[in-house]
């Protein structure tokens, strides 16, 4: 059976330099993914965390690429899975920056999945409403006003 | 085995289901985000679909579904590829939602999921419309949200 594998692409009005910086930086992170604040000091083998608005560590990962403003990798722990799903191994997120007819194209690459994760179908829901409010943000100026359930 | 190809593209866009249809079903609006190309119908189910582009009609499909304004589907059908025009007609849908938000007076969030299916597992179409609706849809979503659509130098 295939491994799952999701893609998505975005193009924003923005520059690539404006967008890589939405992307390490805590305090874009946290105003278009519903209040986590990414913490890294960006180099290659360096650890990333998502921290929750109470502290607590949600994602955790390593630098696996770190070329601004065109390459980002890390990989993606899932550290307090809910109680519907048990802990899966290690994934790879990749977000690639290209200008394309002269406009910024994000292209986000999640990877690295078990064939029967369950994992997959949150990422799945998760992404779209992510990079959507991370559009709206460098766009318009304001993220969109998401309810999260957790 | 072969499994017959299937796009999916979800994204979130501030606006009502009103603006939303409004901007799906009319030329004026999809000329702005849809490359130049003006769609149009009277939306009634098996009634004919005309995209025009640059004068010439580059699509003649038939409504499948019309729901105002949760729900539209229709065939899809590119006439512009003559090498293409032996492949069997797609099927595109639109799906609008309300999306839940927390700070209500920023205004309503809808949520748009795009299904384009019923390819045949070789087809030559899919991977252009793979390409071509991320582009599309967020010039859509800009073109809403901050009342310009987006200007790609085609």
């Amino acid at each position: 059976m295939e491994k799952p594998k999701f893609v998505y692409v975005t193009h924003i009005n923005t520059t690539p330099e404006k967008l890589w910086n939405a992307l390490v930086h805590p305090d874009f992170t946290q105003q278009y993914w519903g209040g986590r604040r990414l913490q890294s000091d960006w180099t290659v083998g360096a650890s990333i965390k998502h921290l929750k608005a109470d502290g607590a560590v949600e994602l955790k990962g390593e630098v696996l690429q770190f070329d601004p403003p065109r390459l980002l990798a890390y990989t993606f722990v899932d550290c307090a899975p809910p109680l519907s799903r048990p802990a899966e191994k290690t994934t790879r997120v990749t977000f690639e920056i290209t200008v394309a007819f002269g406009v910024t194209k994000l292209t986000v690459t999640h990877d690295g999945f078990e064939p029967e994760s369950k994992l997959f179908p949150d990422i799945s829901n998760g992404w779209p409403a992510i990079l959507s409010s991370l559009k709206t943000l460098l766009e318009s100026g304001t993220a969109l006003p998401f309810t999260w359930k957790c | 085995m072969n499994t017959n190809p299937k796009f999916v593209y979800v994204t979130l866009i501030t606006t009502t289901p009103e603006k939303l249809w409004a901007a799906l079903t009319s030329p004026e609006f999809t000329q702005q985000y849809w490359g130049g190309t003006s769609i149009e119908s009277d939306w009634k189910v098996g009634s004919k679909v005309i995209f025009r582009w640059r004068g010439n009609i580059v699509h003649n499909d038939t409504v499948l579904k019309s729901e105002p304004p949760r729900l539209l589907s229709y065939s899809f059908h590119p006439l512009q590829f003559e090498e293409l025009l032996s492949e069997q007609p797609s099927r595109v849908t639109f799906e609008i939602e309300d999306f839940p938000v927390k700070l209500p007076d920023m205004g309503p969030v809808v949520k748009l999921t795009v299904t384009h299916d019923d390819f045949p597992a070789d087809s030559q179409i899919f991977p252009k419309i793979c390409d071509g609706w991320p582009g599309i849809l967020s010039s859509l979503k800009t073109m809403l949200e901050t009342g310009r659509a987006i200007v790609f130098k085609w």
